[in-house]
């Protein structure tokens, strides 16, 4: 009896621990982005007030028609575009470049491939600010400050390593008979990878394109350096902007918007994305 | 391996085109090497010249008219930094600020890991939710703590003054000491879902009868995680916490948007000390000497974790 007494009181014991600190793990992760949220959601007045209330009696989207109207200082409409065209075509240079490398050091027998990969890869260890006063010497010396170009080259050069990474790891799982079989049938290598590797990498080449977008999404310190006009600010840079002088409901609004397309993007490929991180592709 | 394979593969399907001749090898060489010159050359490009680059710069002044490497000064710009006690701070500064986020995100997403590990009702939903800060760019993970430590409307001192933990609203960002620690809260915070994530993968990958067959045999569940859990787990422990610091050591967005640097230069790390000198300043000849100094550190700490973990793996297993 004492026993069985002392197991139902280590099982209640138990349970309280794990709920509690459950609900003070999701307190913790999850406020502060509510936090954001209600505050893009608020009338300036009560967000001023000391009166604060976590829960909202009403809501107002003004914040967000007013940082998305046209001319507004953020120009948060404008950044979300220009967003939107240099992470793309960033992310389809990261592809057209690395997946031929990927290629060649899953499949090829090229001397070194996996010291190339791993140096590759090892540049990540290194601080960003190293790279980025030459590269600020040659970018205003050749005239392509201030340009798309100067977001695109780099990007994707910070990008290329990991992309590279991806897509091998999606062609290491790749039975090689098939492959095997088309050389019998007399494909060159190129005609291989473009009939053969391309159709059943498919994955892999939407989990690149995925993070190579998000990466370029999310980047802040390139361009604060490269770009100074207007026109071509980012969304991080357009958010950041908006710290200076406009309302707090309005940065929160921009916040929002700025990190839509990612939780975006996060929440519909989380299978694909998790996958990626934890062993690409071992299912 | 793979290669290996192929060639088998290949005889025993008689493909005769397959068997490699010295030419075949060699051409099939000269056609991985185009196809990974592309990559290669961009890397270069990006990574590589530009390394060089503030190497020869750090040894010199920049010449700001012809945009060119001017005169060298040797040693100069590294004992203009050793005497510059701003940058010394910087980096004591730096490797406190690294230390407290590695160390902390790994404690904390171990924790969560464990609890992620049990079975309860609702644990989709925290799985979910620990996950979120993922999604945010680090540039809003600023704006929004910044949001959150605000001293008129901030949630922070809302909530603390209606706990009773505060008498009176506090200026989080006012003194270096706090705000640096207001940016660590923001970087660690950004940092979890990471930890969990691959922390908990590890935890899933335990053998689980050896577990149970200890707890069988009368090992306490403080044992288990002493003696079992903690040398199984260290393999993935550390270059996890290895990977926050070198992270940590180039926060940038969190620090420009929360603080840039100050108050009186209290939140400055290297990384935001190089960018100051570089691109305020515009002295890149010393930006280059502190960005490689700020290599030197991380490289360092790189170093000294991959001797602890030789140590502990002769110590432990």
């Amino acid at each position: 009896m004492t026993f069985l007494r002392i197991r139902v009181r280590r099982a209640i014991l138990r349970n309280l621990l794990i709920y509690c600190s459950a609900a003070i793990v999701l307190f913790v992760m999850a406020f502060p982005l509510f936090g954001l949220l209600l505050t893009s959601l608020q009338p300036e007045a009560v967000i001023r007030s000391r009166d604060v209330q976590f829960v909202p009696e009403t809501l107002h989207l003004e914040h967000f028609a007013e940082v998305l109207a046209p001319g507004h200082i953020a120009q948060v409409r404008e950044a979300m575009l220009n967003s939107f065209i240099v992470s793309i075509l960033t992310a389809i240079v990261c592809l057209v470049i690395s997946l031929p490398a990927a290629y060649a050091i899953s499949r090829l027998r090229l001397p070194g491939r996996l010291v190339l990969l791993g140096a590759m890869i090892s540049v990540y260890f290194l601080p960003t600010t190293l790279f980025l006063i030459p590269m600020f010497v040659l970018f205003v010396s050749w005239g392509i400050d201030d340009s798309f170009l100067s977001l695109i080259i780099p990007y994707s050069g910070f990008i290329l390593p990991f992309e590279i990474w991806i897509l091998k790891a999606f062609i290491d799982k790749l039975p090689s008979d098939i492959e095997d079989a088309a050389r019998v049938d007399g494909c060159s290598d190129l005609q291989v990878m473009m009939r053969v590797v391309l159709p059943l990498v498919r994955p892999g080449l939407l989990a690149g394109f995925i993070f190579a977008f998000i990466l370029s999404w999310i980047e802040f310190l390139t361009p604060l350096i490269f770009t100074s006009d207007l026109k071509i600010s980012t969304v991080a840079l357009g958010m950041f902007r908006s710290t200076i002088d406009i309302k707090v409901g309005q940065q929160a609004a921009a916040a929002v918007l700025t990190l839509l397309p990612v939780a975006f993007l996060m929440l519909v490929f989380q299978g694909l994305i998790s996958r990626v991180l934890l062993g690409a592709g071992d299912r | 391996m793979p290669a290996a394979l192929n060639l088998n593969s290949a005889r025993l399907t008689g493909g005769a085109a397959l068997v490699p001749t010295n030419r075949k090898r060699r051409r099939e060489v000269r056609r991985a090497l185009l196809m990974v010159a592309p990559a290669v050359l961009l890397v270069a490009t990006i990574y590589l010249y530009p390394a060089l680059y503030t190497l020869t710069l750090s040894f010199a002044k920049f010449d700001m008219v012809r945009l060119t490497i001017g005169s060298s000064v040797g040693f100069g710009n590294y004992a203009d930094l050793l005497n510059n006690s701003a940058f010394v701070d910087a980096t004591l500064r730096t490797i406190y600020f690294g230390l407290l986020i590695a160390v902390s995100a790994t404690v904390i997403g171990f924790l969560i890991a464990l609890l992620l590990d049990q079975k309860f009702y609702g644990r989709t939903v925290v799985r979910v939710v620990v996950v979120l800060p993922w999604a945010v760019p680090p540039v809003v993970a600023g704006v929004l703590w910044g949001q959150m430590f605000h001293a008129d409307v901030g949630f922070v001192n809302a909530l603390l003054t209606r706990v009773g933990l505060i008498d009176r609203y506090q200026i989080w960002l006012g003194s270096g000491w706090s705000a640096l620690h207001v940016i660590a809260i923001a970087e660690i915070w950004k940092a979890i879902p990471f930890m969990v994530l691959f922390l908990l993968a590890g935890l899933q990958s335990l053998p689980r009868h050896v577990f149970e067959a200890a707890s069988v045999d009368g090992a306490s569940a403080g044992q288990r995680f002493r003696h079992m859990m903690m040398p199984l787990m260290m393999p993935i422990v550390i270059p996890l916490a290895l990977i926050q610091f070198v992270w940590a050591m180039k926060a940038f967005d969190t620090i420009f948007v929360l603080t840039r640097g100050g108050p009186a230069g209290g939140t400055t790390t290297l990384n935001y000390f190089v960018y100051r000198e570089a691109f305020q300043t515009f002295d890149l000849g010393r930006a280059s000497a502190a960005a490689y100094v700020l290599l030197l550190v991380t490289l360092f700490v790189v170093l000294l974790s991959t001797l602890f973990r030789r140590f502990l793996r002769r110590e432990l297993l």
